[in-house]
């Protein structure tokens, strides 16, 4: 101990490194653990799962979506106005909304509603034994609990994202309309006139795939690693939320090389 | 003000709800869920007046600025750094393939980034990443002391929770997301450089080029600072102090506060930008 006392900042440096290690193992070993139950899940509790996240966040990202490709096209307006080129408006909106802002924006969102409330409702069943009880009554947490959040969240995200991408167009398109007097005819051959295609539109969700893989886990991950009655869940969310936005974050750049 | 889609989380079991929505119809739970934003709007806008007013009325402990500023803004740097370097990278390797199929000429990439940089893009994404970071750590504290009836503690000694807990939070938040926002800015731009000189061969002294920002732009990056910086504690202390129902509820007001105010922000967004859109075009 004393070694490590006397020189305080190293200290402080390699525990950080230690912690980030042990989050980062834990998810992995997480991962690992779920792709072993992965087919032995329990449907009802993935139906009930399926309907808390993705039927119950659709207002939120509805009202995302059509504002975000409000904004997209009112960044690309003062571009669009320069070069006077209204025809390369909806290629130029659509190609941030759909590669990047799309899937971005609506991982944030969810990953604020849905995986925030997965590690707040793990968190309070670890606080309260309820886990526990599951244990001595033979029934593996991971495959009952664990596995249908992990597939529902995967599921969520990748449909909300195809979902925000047709309202974030649709939002974008009449924004040019009342903003720029662009057509919303002229905003969708812009977007189909062959500058964008598939591709485009699969980049986003592979890259909302890895978004929610790195969600689930995390936020499965902090929430059974709960400790400290009522405090600790709300710590646990905290920093659920906070290392699922730096992942996101981390690997966007990442995917964002490879496609 | 707008920000108040998600006012009715419900802890009770889905069967509830939907008990609800049978006896009322459909037309019958639109007119609910209206009315749950109505009232969610009122409570947001009584918590923002009476916050402004003891700002200038209130009286203020020693050092809990300080604090505050400390815990939303200081402890904040590290992670806006890591999550803008990455954003930064992000947008000038997709606007640097996006150009290539069009023009490819790299001359004005870095005018043009540094024009969306000043305009929207680090108040932005800046302010959404400090919306998850500090408007779950105000609404996971303020909504443990609500339901360890600290807060009810606070007002049977006449001090208004407002007055103690939100105006410090309220200040340093406009203080710290300015600061923030400006190294958020600084490290998207050093980073976009980087990455333009590595991958797209664009030197940095032709990379760093002012010519295309404006005062419009500055003067619209700036109220939508402001706009963030307020809009983030007051929010999460709305959905602190609403908390109720134990640890549970606790989870759920962090929820609360972090989609909320992410939705405030886009929402804030829409029209700050609309609105510098049209009294400076182009």
């Amino acid at each position: 101990m004393t070694e490590a006392v006397r020189n305080p900042r190293l200290h402080a440096l390699g525990a950080a490194s230690i912690e980030l290690a042990e989050i980062v193992g834990g998810m992995g070993v997480l991962l690992a653990r779920i792709l072993v139950r992965i087919h032995k899940f329990d449907g009802e509790e993935l139906v009930k799962n399926l309907y808390k996240m993705a039927v119950k966040s659709l207002p939120i990202v509805a009202v995302t979506a059509l504002f975000t490709g409000a904004i997209m096209v009112i960044q690309a307006a003062v571009i669009v106005k320069r070069f006077n080129a209204e025809g390369l408006l909806g290629w130029g909106a659509g190609f941030g909304t759909l590669r990047e802002i799309a899937p971005l924006l609506t991982a944030l969102m969810i990953s604020g509603r849905v995986g925030a409330n997965n590690t707040a409702e793990l968190g309070t069943m670890v606080v309260t034994e309820q886990i526990d009880a599951l244990r001595v009554l033979a029934i593996d947490p991971i495959a009952f609990l664990i596995v249908p959040r992990f597939i529902a969240i995967l599921a969520t995200l990748v449909m909300m994202t195809l979902f925000a991408d047709a309202l974030a167009l649709f939002g974008a398109a009449y924004t040019g309309q009342g903003l720029l007097g662009v057509e919303p005819m002229t905003f969708f051959n812009g977007l189909t006139g062959g500058l964008l295609d598939f591709g485009d539109v699969f980049n986003g969700l592979f890259k909302s795939f890895v978004f929610a893989l790195v969600m689930a886990l995390a936020s499965c991950h902090f929430g059974l690693a709960t400790k400290g009655g009522a405090p600790g869940v709300g710590r646990a969310v905290n920093a659920s939320v906070v290392a699922s936005a730096a992942g996101i974050f981390v690997l966007d750049y990442l995917v964002s090389f490879l496609g | 003000m707008s920000a108040t889609t998600e006012t009715h989380p419900d802890p009770s079991p889905p069967d509830a709800t939907e008990g609800v929505e049978a006896e009322l119809g459909f037309v019958g739970s639109i007119g609910a869920a209206f009315l749950d934003i109505a009232v969610a709007a009122r409570e947001l806008y009584s918590v923002f007046v009476r916050t402004l007013y003891y700002v200038f009325r209130g009286k203020r402990v020693k050092g809990a600025v300080l604090h505050q500023m400390n815990e939303i803004g200081v402890k904040s740097v590290a992670f806006i750094c890591i999550t803008m370097g990455f954003i930064g990278m992000i947008l000038v390797y997709q606007s640097g393939l996006q150009a290539k199929r069009v023009v490819p000429d790299f001359t004005m990439l870095g005018a043009t980034y540094l024009e969306l940089l000043v305009r929207d893009f680090a108040a932005s994404i800046g302010a959404l990443m400090l919306a998850t970071r500090v408007g779950a750590g105000i609404a996971a504290e303020i909504g443990s002391m609500v339901v360890t009836e600290q807060v009810d503690a606070l007002r049977m000694s006449a001090a208004d929770p407002i007055d103690y807990l939100v105006v410090p939070r309220f200040l340093a938040s406009l203080v710290m997301t300015l600061a923030l926002i400006v190294i958020a800015g600084t490290v998207a731009f050093c980073s976009g450089a980087a990455t333009a000189y590595v991958f797209f061969d664009v030197r940095p002294d032709i990379f760093f080029n002012m010519q295309l920002v404006d005062v419009g732009d500055f003067l619209t990056g700036f109220t939508k600072c402001m706009a963030y910086g307020a809009a983030i504690p007051i929010v999460s202390s709305w959905c602190g102090l609403s908390t109720f129902g134990g640890s549970e509820g606790v989870g759920w007001a962090t929820t609360r506060a972090v989609v909320n105010s992410s939705l405030a922000i886009i929402i804030l967004n829409f029209f700050i930008s609309a609105a510098g859109f049209l009294i400076f075009p182009g």
